[in-house]
């Protein structure tokens, strides 16, 4: 077994790995559900890859994500940072028993657990109480109108991550950075974040929390980090994973870089638009340095690009944008728990499966040495229609990565494609052998084809839990196929009451249409930092970067860009 | 907790309202802290939204826990943060401080005094405060054999304003014999060569001194054995799991079979190394009943794991960074990071290593080393939040033990400093000052009191009573501080109540840089600009 550690830093990629663990956490309940769906019976993904077992003071047994998260002190709501398996909370005691003089209680306003949080327990009360079967039964037919007031406060509701989370998580995952509260100042740059890692004790209890979970770990296969990179945590991040770098040497890291399309938002003037630029700049340079792999995410207009044909989306609301973008990580995660039974034999439920590092090697670590790709992905996955495969499923994923430049021909391209719960053409579930085939077939009569294509492909569809946000459009059925003709009668926007599970199909390129993405970055960086008289020196020297450090910066930038663009020196240069 | 809410965006204020903003943000966060101080001080709980629980007494702990929005606040808050990072306390005594000088100039200022004046006396009293601190502390002289029984005021000083007598007196004990365990001659103490372990436990008077360390892991193998005596230690930084990407070569493999050639060539690697460890167990515990222990930094699969159990050895996989410096201190021997010069010489040596099991935590306990250099405080508490705050005081203890080392000297606590300062700043230094800055020296000398008259709050004593009594005492020679049981004056000599020479230079020097800045009345624009740029 292969194990995989998580790290979220910061709030959009603690969104992302909420949505994430639920999906996780619904396909481990209906893999166990007597009367679900049998897709979800043989899915044949080891979990354990993801999650660690455990036991409670009380004998107990636990499972729970092998994930470290990290953010803002007051950033958890309703839930405890101990979380709620290993009863850390006692009640509030009357007396201090190491403090025999007096005692003053300072109360923070409870949060007030919402309608799906309460459903939550209630239902966990149930279960811990002997169950009674008559009783049982009409208390599904309550939860039942639940339900939808459930759908309806999340809607309009959610304040925290943890808000819609239905996931158990372990004592040591959930990290508050003490004394960096949320909302007490604009924690929207690279400088801003600088000195929290170091700070007080921090690093060193992240640090700690991490090797708790690696030190449980008999062969780690890698571990997956997420970031929102769209402010302070950037930097938060980088220190991390500096360390992370040098401590677990051999292990590999796929580093996802994720902001919310509201982070997009707050570029009114000309001075905030530079210093965004400039973050973005040095942000993008100093985590791809710590990891093997980076992949941007996050697209400015995510309710209106491509990506969002068959969704309505609300751009303002992170609980709707980091959902489409946890599916996406979820397809890319699945080769890494993949059973395999062999070398050679691929089970009728799943093939393709591939380790974090050996995706790592494949997308870069191959003759062009590019370490950051681009995600593309489609949500719901068409049906694979026969010979228009080409235009319906290949042509349909779309770029969740900004800034790169569409419809280019790169003959050195490497990608790898994770196609899950696919339909074939009569409307029934594809078979495994049969994906591979018509995706196969497509590629040979491609115009242009990638150098090399690596493709997993898997029976089970993504599931939809109940706190899944409502952003499908009319035209997604209730096992995500699409419908020729909007569902009558219903709202505009269908979610985990309508429809149960989608296909999904996404890959990670590396290609040069990423080169626009790093182009401005390198361009912003030596016009807004590097050039003579530059707007923004002040700005970064503010940050604690010396003009040497910028310069290093902007030679790693145009390292990458070289990787991919051998000409493009010149150009650079003369900038 | 938030204190006043102030738009950051506020137009530029005039400078009077400007200073009483300050000035009043400077008060409230006087109230909040206020409490803190001294052994009759009160403790707070604080609940967090979701019910998580944090105890302090602390004011360090505190400032962090409030979410501070007026920028003067938040200026007096990280100066007294800075203030516990350098020296590890007195924080609430920089905060009172700053609050009660700013006090001191509001009522100067309101009767027309020009504020630039009063900071003139401020400087030159705070010039004569730390020259007579130099006159005032008692040297400790520290040679090969430090004064055991001075350490333990100072500690016993600054713990029981944080736990309970029985308790702090307990502590007392540990942290100094922890210091004096990790002092080298010659050479600066650092503390993180002393670890902090916790465990949950019904009592916390279980809290004891472990000559050796614990850690929080134990061995990831059944047939490894959980208790073993008279151990030789290896400690190690060396790869013992089959690795990947040490091969150089692509990914890719043309069939199955080469595949297998190279994991296997891979897994010969490993083993190897492996089977260096158990060739040196094997020489050192032949014809004996010695044990073997390795402690590796890095990771240990369960093959190598396995191969390490059939030799009898015990095997520990990510340690943490620290302990690798930690075990060579406590146990001997040297950190190695590779295992193809592996001698005996490079063994450390503990009489006792044990597994102790609490639900799924481990911990392995490596005790009963020869000359230890390195140490283990165990903290046991009922429940996380006592834990935090034992935790908390534990470190307050450790910095005052190396912070009197380190001076070389005390000072006499129970507010006797402050008293005496401010009777010299009055009796003697204000008539050497000329004109109006005399008026600047004698607010300096009174906010000086807030010390002893915040102990006297704090023990619900007369605070003039107790500032007469003091004084009188003073001019008639007799350094005395406060009695907080009955307010009488006493000799904190005799009663072994002494601070931290450096915390106290450290308040008198910190507090008042910021206080000029904020004092002299800029527009609070100025401030808000200066904070972004200056990142010191």
């Amino acid at each position: 077994m292969r194990e995989i550690v998580t790290i979220q830093v910061g709030g959009f990629a603690n969104f992302i790995g909420s949505h994430f663990w639920n999906f996780q956490d619904e396909l481990l309940g209906l893999a166990g559900d007597p009367n679900g769906d049998p897709i979800f019976k043989n899915q044949h993904l080891d979990m354990d890859v993801l999650y660690r077992t455990g036991e409670t003071l009380q004998g107990i047994a636990t499972y729970t994500p092998r994930l470290v998260s990290v953010n803002f002190q007051g950033s958890l709501g309703s839930m405890s940072s101990h979380g709620t398996l290993y009863d850390h909370n006692p009640p509030v005691p009357s007396h201090v028993v190491t403090w025999p003089g007096n005692v003053s209680t300072h109360l923070s306003e409870p949060h007030k657990k919402n309608l799906f949080l309460q459903s939550l327990y209630e239902e966990e009360q149930e279960n811990l109480a002997p169950m009674d079967g008559i009783n049982s039964g009409k208390n599904d037919c309550e939860s039942e109108i639940q339900d939808k007031d459930i759908v309806e406060s999340l809607e309009n509701g959610v304040q925290f991550w943890t808000d819609f989370s239905k996931v158990h998580y372990h004592p040591q995952s959930l990290y508050e950075l003490n004394g960096l509260w949320m909302d007490a100042q604009d924690f929207n740059n690279y400088g801003i974040g600088m000195d929290v890692f170091s700070e007080g004790l921090r690093g060193e209890e992240m640090n700690e929390r991490l090797r708790f979970f690696v030190e449980e770990c008999d062969h780690i296969q890698g571990i997956q980090f997420v970031v929102d990179d769209s402010g302070g945590f950037s930097s938060v991040a980088a220190d991390f994973l500096e360390n992370i770098a040098d401590e677990y040497t051999n292990t590999p890291i796929l580093l996802y870089t994720v902001r919310g399309p509201e982070s997009y938002m707050n570029r009114r003037s000309r001075r905030q638009t530079m210093a965004s630029d400039l973050h973005d700049a040095i942000s993008f340079s100093r985590l791809s340095s710590f990891c093997k792999l980076i992949v941007p995410i996050g697209l400015p207009l995510l309710g209106r690009s491509k990506v969002s044909s068959y969704l309505c989306l609300e751009d303002e609301k992170p609980y709707h944008c980091s959902a489409v973008y946890a599916a996406a990580l979820h397809s890319i995660s699945l080769p890494f728990r993949m059973e395999t039974l062999g070398p050679a034999m691929d089970s009728c439920y799943v093939s393709g499966a591939v380790d974090v590092y050996g995706l790592i090697q494949m997308l870069a670590g191959q003759a062009r040495q590019n370490i950051v790709a681009t995600l593309d992905a489609v949500m719901p996955a068409p049906s694979l229609t026969g010979k228009q495969v080409e235009q319906s499923l290949l042509g349909s994923l779309h770029p969740f990565t900004p800034e790169i430049a569409e419809d280019v021909e790169d003959l050195q391209e490497v990608e790898s494609l994770t196609i899950h719960g696919a339909f074939g053409s009569g409307g029934y579930r594809a078979s495994v052998s049969e994906v591979e085939d018509t995706v196969h077939a497509a590629y040979e009569n491609a115009t242009t084809k990638p150098l090399f294509s690596h493709l997993s492909v898997a029976h089970c569809p993504l599931p939809i839990p109940l706190p899944f946000p409502s952003i499908f459009g009319n035209l997604v059925g209730q096992h995500g196929e699409l419908l020729g003709s909007p569902v009558m009668g219903g709202r505009p926007s269908r979610g985990s009451l309508d429809v149960h599970s989608i296909p999904m199909a996404a890959r990670l390129r590396s290609t040069t249409a990423i080169l626009p993405f790093l182009e401005n970055r390198l361009g912003n960086l030596q016009r807004f930092g590097i050039a003579r008289g530059a707007s923004g020196t002040e700005l970064l020297r503010s940050w604690g970067f010396a003009k040497d450090e910028l310069e290093d910066t902007a030679e790693r930038l145009s390292k990458m860009i070289m990787t991919l663009d051998p000409h493009s020196q010149s150009s650079s240069d003369s900038d | 907790m938030s204190l006043r809410v102030l738009n950051p965006n506020a137009e530029v204020l005039n400078k009077s309202a400007a200073l009483h903003m300050n000035i009043n943000a400077a008060k409230g966060l006087q109230d909040v802290l206020k409490t803190n101080l001294g052994p009759k001080g009160t403790i707070k709980m604080l609940v967090g939204g979701a019910g998580d629980i944090k105890l302090t007494k602390d004011g360090n702990t505190l400032l962090k826990e409030m979410q501070i929005q007026n920028p003067t606040a938040i200026m007096i808050a990280r100066t007294a943060v800075a203030q516990d990072d350098t020296s590890g306390d007195g924080t609430t005594s920089t905060v009172l401080f700053i609050g009660e000088l700013m006090k001191q100039s509001e009522r100067y200022i309101d009767e027309g005094m020009h504020p630039r004046v009063l900071v003139d006396g401020f400087e030159i009293a705070k010039r004569a405060t730390l020259q007579f601190l130099e006159k005032f502390k008692t040297p400790v002289v520290m040679g090969d054999e430090p004064d055991k029984e001075i350490l333990k005021m100072v500690a016993r000083t600054t713990l029981r304003t944080k736990l309970y007598e029985a308790m702090a007196d307990q502590l007392t004990d540990i942290v100094v014999n922890a210091v004096l365990c990790i002092r080298k001659p010659e050479e600066g103490i650092d503390l993180f060569m002393v670890e902090i372990m916790h465990m949950r436990h019904k009592f916390d008077v279980d809290t004891r001194l472990v000559e050796g360390l614990v850690l929080d892991h134990g061995s990831r193998h059944p047939d490894m054995k959980r208790r073993a005596e008279n151990c030789y230690i290896l400690t190690s930084n060396v790869s013992l799991e089959y690795d990947k990407s040490e091969i150089n070569a692509g990914f890719f493999y043309s069939s199955a079979e080469q595949r297998e050639a190279m994991v296997a060539a891979e897994r010969r690697q490993v083993d190897e190394r492996v089977k260096k460890i158990i060739e040196l167990k094997n020489k050192v515990c032949s014809g004996n009943d010695n044990n073997f222990v390795v402690i590796n930094q890095k990771g240990i699969d369960p093959p190598s794991l396995d191969l390490l159990a059939r030799a009898g050895i015990i095997a520990l996989r990510r340690a943490k960074r620290r302990n690798m410096e930690r075990l060579v201190l406590a146990c001997g021997g040297e950190a190695v990071n590779s295992v193809d010069d592996l001698t005996p010489d490079c063994l450390g040596w503990a009489g006792l290593v044990y597994e102790h099991i609490l639900g799924e935590e481990k911990y392995t306990f490596v005790e009963n080393v020869k000359n230890p250099h390195s140490c283990t405080i165990l903290i046991k508490g009922p429940n996380d939040h006592t834990i935090a705050q034992i935790k908390d005081a534990v470190r307050d203890g450790l910095r005052s033990v190396k912070n009197t080392m380190e001076d070389e000297s005390v000072v006499l606590g129970a507010g006797a400093f402050e008293v005496a300062a401010r009777q010299y700043l009055v009796n003697e230094v204000k008539k050497t000052v000329q004109g109006r800055a005399q008026l600047g020296v004698e607010a300096f000398a009174d906010a000086l009191l807030v010390v002893p008259k915040t102990l006297a709050e704090n023990s619900g004593l007369d605070t003039q009573d107790v500032i007469i009594a003091l004084t009188g005492e003073h001019d008639r020679g007799n350094v005395v501080g406060l009695n907080q049981h009955t307010g009488e004056p006493i000799d904190p000599h005799m009663e072994g109540i002494f601070d931290n020479y450096s915390v106290k230079r450290q308040i008198i020097n910190s507090g008042f840089v910021k206080l000029i800045a904020l004092n002299l009345g800029p527009p609070l624009v100025y401030i808000l600009g200066s904070f972004g740029s200056t990142k010191s």
